[in-house]
C-alpha cells in the first residue's frame, strides 16, 4: 500500500517551474530520499505536501486521503522538520513543545517531551530561548518537534544539515530506529549522499522541478557506467599509455608511472584490459578502480539534467 | 475548529508575554500616560475657563483602549510568527487560521482588560472619576463589545494586508488605528469635524460609541438607534474583515509567503 502518491503536481512561480509534472509513489513504511542541487524542486514539494504551499495542479494522497479535502485530519498524523526554521525563536524549546504539544493534543506531553529532549540531548538546554541556541541544537529541536506526534508520515528536510558529525550520526541512528520501530513513512532530502545512501531505500533524483530518476542507489549506480582505474607500474609506462589508447579509453592522467583512465563500457570491458595489461607483462605496484557513487550521478544530473 | 487548538495558540501567546518584558509593559505604558496628560490637561482647562471636559477625557481615554489594544495586539502577535520564524512549523501543524485568529482575539481581548481595570483604577484614585458611576453597566458592556469587535475588524485588516504584502508593511500594525481615531470622535463630538469628515465618521461604530458616552456622562438620553447602527456596522465590518484575511491567507500559501516564511 502507498502512503504517499503524487501525479502530475505541478507549482510554478511566475514563469519558474518549480515543480514540473512531479509523479511518484511512497510505500506505507519506506524511507524514501529525494535528492537534487538547489532549485531542484526538493523542498517545494516538500512544502506543497504539508499543506505550506497551494499546488496548482496535479493529485496528491497521503494516507489514503485528498489533504486538501481534510488537511486537519492528515496533519494530525504527519509532521516536518527542517534544519532551516527552527521552532519561535522567542520561546524556549520547552515552551515550544508545550504548545506542539497541545496542538496535537498528547495524553502525556510532559513525559513525551522529557523523552525526545533526553533523547537528542536537549535535557540540559530545555530552558534556553530557541534564539540563543547553536544551529546544530535549532536542528536538533526541530527534531523534537517532528516526533512530538509520533506521525505516521515524517517529512525531514535537510534534517541534519549543520549538525557535527557525532551529532549527526546520532540523529541518524534515532531517526533510523524510530523508523524501524513505528514503520514510519519517511520522505528525506539531504546534500549528503552518504546520508541518503545509508538510510534510504529508495531514491528519487530532482532537477529543474522534475524527477528526473528514481530507484534503489544500486539501480542508480548502474545508470552511470563510468568506473575509473588507476594503474600504478614498476617500468613501461608509454607502453602502457599506447595499450590504453588502442582500447579506446579516456584516459585521464598520465605521468611518473601512474595512469588513471575511465572506462564507460562496464566491468567486461575492464576485465578485457587487464588481462590484455598482465598478457603483455607489465609489473603493477598498484591498481584500483573505483565504481560510480551517488556523488557522481548528483553532479551529473546537476551539470546536465537532460542527458 | 478545535478547543485545544486554541488553547494551544493562548498558550504560546502567553509565552510570548511573559519572555518578554516589552510585551508586558506595553499594556500600561502609553494608556498610563495618556491618563497623565489629558487628566492634567482637562483639571488646566476647568482652572482657566470653569469648563470640566475631564469625564469626556477620561471616559474616552478608558473605553478607547478596547479599539487600540484589540487592534494593535491582534497584528502585532501575528507578526510575532513572522519575527520568531514560526510560520513553517505552525501552518505545517493541523492549526487553523480561524483557530489562530479566535486565540489572539481573545488575547488581545484580556490584555485589553488588563490595561483597562489599570486605568479604571489609576483614573479613580488620581481624579475620582469611576466610569462605572456615571454610566449604566448595560451601556458599559455594550460599548466594550462593540469597541472589542471594532478592534478585531483593524486588526484582522492590518493581518490580512501582512499576510498579503508581508513584513514590509508591519508599521501598519501600530499606525493604522491611529489614522481612525481623529473620525471616532473619542475627545470632541462629531460637530467639531469638519463637514467632509461627517460621512467617514458616520461609517464608524466608534463614532457612535463615543456619541452614546458624551450623551450618558452630560446626563443625556442614549441614542439606542444609534448604538444598534453601529453594531450592524460592526457586524458587516466584521464579515468584510473575515473575508479578507480568508483571501490574504490563501495567497500567502500560493504566492509562498507561509512557506519562506517571511
Amino acid at each position: 500500500m502507498n502512503t504517499i502518491v503524487v501525479k502530475g503536481l505541478k507549482k510554478s512561480f511566475g514563469k519558474v517551474k518549480a515543480v514540473d509534472n512531479v509523479s511518484l509513489e511512497i510505500k506505507k513504511g519506506e524511507f524514501f530520499g529525494l535528492l537534487g542541487p538547489n532549485g531542484a524542486g526538493k523542498t517545494t514539494l516538500i512544502n506543497i505536501l504539508t499543506g505550506l504551499l497551494t499546488k496548482d495542479s496535479g493529485t496528491i494522497q497521503i494516507l489514503g486521503k485528498d489533504p486538501e479535502k481534510d488537511w486537519e485530519e492528515v496533519k494530525n498524523k504527519v509532521n516536518v522538520s527542517t534544519a532551516y526554521f527552527p521552532l519561535m525563536e522567542s520561546l524556549t524549546i520547552r515552551q515550544n513543545l508545550n504548545v506542539f504539544a497541545k496542538v496535537y493534543n498528547l495524553k502525556n506531553p510532559k513525559e513525551k517531551i522529557n523523552k525526545l529532549l533526553e533523547e537528542f540531548e536537549l535535557t540540559t538546554k530545555a530552558d534556553r530561548k530557541v534564539i540563543k541556541l547553536s544551529s546544530g541544537e535549532k536542528t536538533r529541536t526541530s527534531l523534537c518537534k517532528g516526533l512530538l506526534n509520533d506521525p505516521e508520515v515524517l517529512f525531514l528536510d535537510e534534517c541534519t544539515a549543520g549538525l557535527d558529525p557525532d551529532i549527526a550520526e546520532k540523529t541518524r541512528n534515532i531517526i533510523k530506529s524510530y523508523q524501524e520501530k513505528h514503520g514510519t513513512t519517511i520522505l528525506f532530502t539531504s546534500h549528503y549522499m552518504y546520508e541518503i545512501e545509508e538510510l534510504c531505500e529508495r531514491i528519487a533524483f530532482m532537477a529543474g522541478g522534475k524527477i528526473i530518476t528514481m530507484g534503489t542507489s544500486e539501480e542508480l549506480k548502474k545508470l552511470i557506467k563510468d568506473q575509473t582505474i588507476e594503474i600504478t607500474v614498476q617500468k613501461g609506462h608509454a607502453e602502457l599509455k599506447k595499450l590504453l589508447e588502442n582500447e579506446q579509453v579516456d584516459i585521464l592522467h598520465a605521468k611518473n608511472n601512474n595512469i588513471i583512465f575511465q572506462v564507460s563500457e562496464g566491468s567486461e570491458k575492464i576485465y578485457t584490459i587487464l588481462s590484455k595489461v598482465f598478457k603483455a607483462g607489465f609489473q603493477l605496484s598498484d591498481l584500483h578502480i573505483q565504481k560510480p557513487t551517488l556523488d557522481d550521478i548528483f553532479i551529473k544530473i546537476a551539470r546536465d539534467p537532460k542527458k | 475548529m478545535k478547543l485545544h487548538r486554541i488553547y494551544a495558540m493562548l498558550l504560546k501567546f502567553w509565552y510570548i508575554t511573559i519572555n518578554r518584558p516589552d510585551r508586558i509593559f506595553d499594556i500600561f505604558y502609553w494608556p498610563v500616560i495618556d491618563l497623565f496628560v489629558w487628566g492634567f490637561a482637562s483639571i488646566f482647562i476647568k482652572q482657566v475657563s470653569e469648563v470640566s471636559f475631564l469625564s469626556m477625557f477620561l471616559g474616552g481615554i478608558v473605553l478607547w483602549i478596547f479599539v487600540w489594544r484589540s487592534s494593535q495586539d491582534i497584528a502585532v502577535y501575528i507578526l510575532e510568527d513572522f519575527w520568531g520564524r514560526n510560520l513553517y512549523h505552525q501552518y505545517s501543524s493541523p492549526v487553523k487560521i480561524s483557530e489562530l485568529l479566535i486565540a489572539v482575539m481573545l488575547f488581545a481581548f484580556l490584555r485589553s482588560v488588563a490595561t483597562f481595570g489599570v486605568l479604571t483604577l489609576l483614573a479613580y484614585i488620581m481624579y475620582k472619576f469611576l466610569l462605572f458611576s456615571l454610566a449604566p453597566l448595560i451601556f458599559i458592556a455594550a460599548a466594550i463589545s462593540i469597541l472589542s469587535l471594532f478592534g478585531w475588524v483593524m486588526g484582522l485588516f492590518v493581518t490580512s494586508l501582512v499576510l498579503r504584502f508581508g513584513q514590509r508593511i508591519q508599521v501598519l500594525a501600530w499606525s493604522s488605528v491611529w489614522v481612525v481615531q481623529p473620525f471616532s470622535c473619542v475627545f470632541y463630538p462629531l460637530s467639531a469635524l469638519p463637514q467632509w469628515a461627517h460621512p467617514i465618521a458616520k461609517v464608524l461604530p466608534t463614532t457612535h460609541v463615543f456619541e452614546a458616552l458624551r450623551a450618558v456622562l452630560s446626563n443625556n438620553p442614549v441614542n439606542i438607534p444609534s448604538l444598534y447602527y453601529a453594531i450592524v456596522l460592526t457586524i458587516i465590518f466584521l464579515g468584510l474583515a473575515s473575508l479578507l484575511i480568508k483571501k490574504a491567507f490563501g495567497h500567502a500559501k500560493s504566492s509562498g509567503l507561509i512557506a519562506r516564511g517571511d
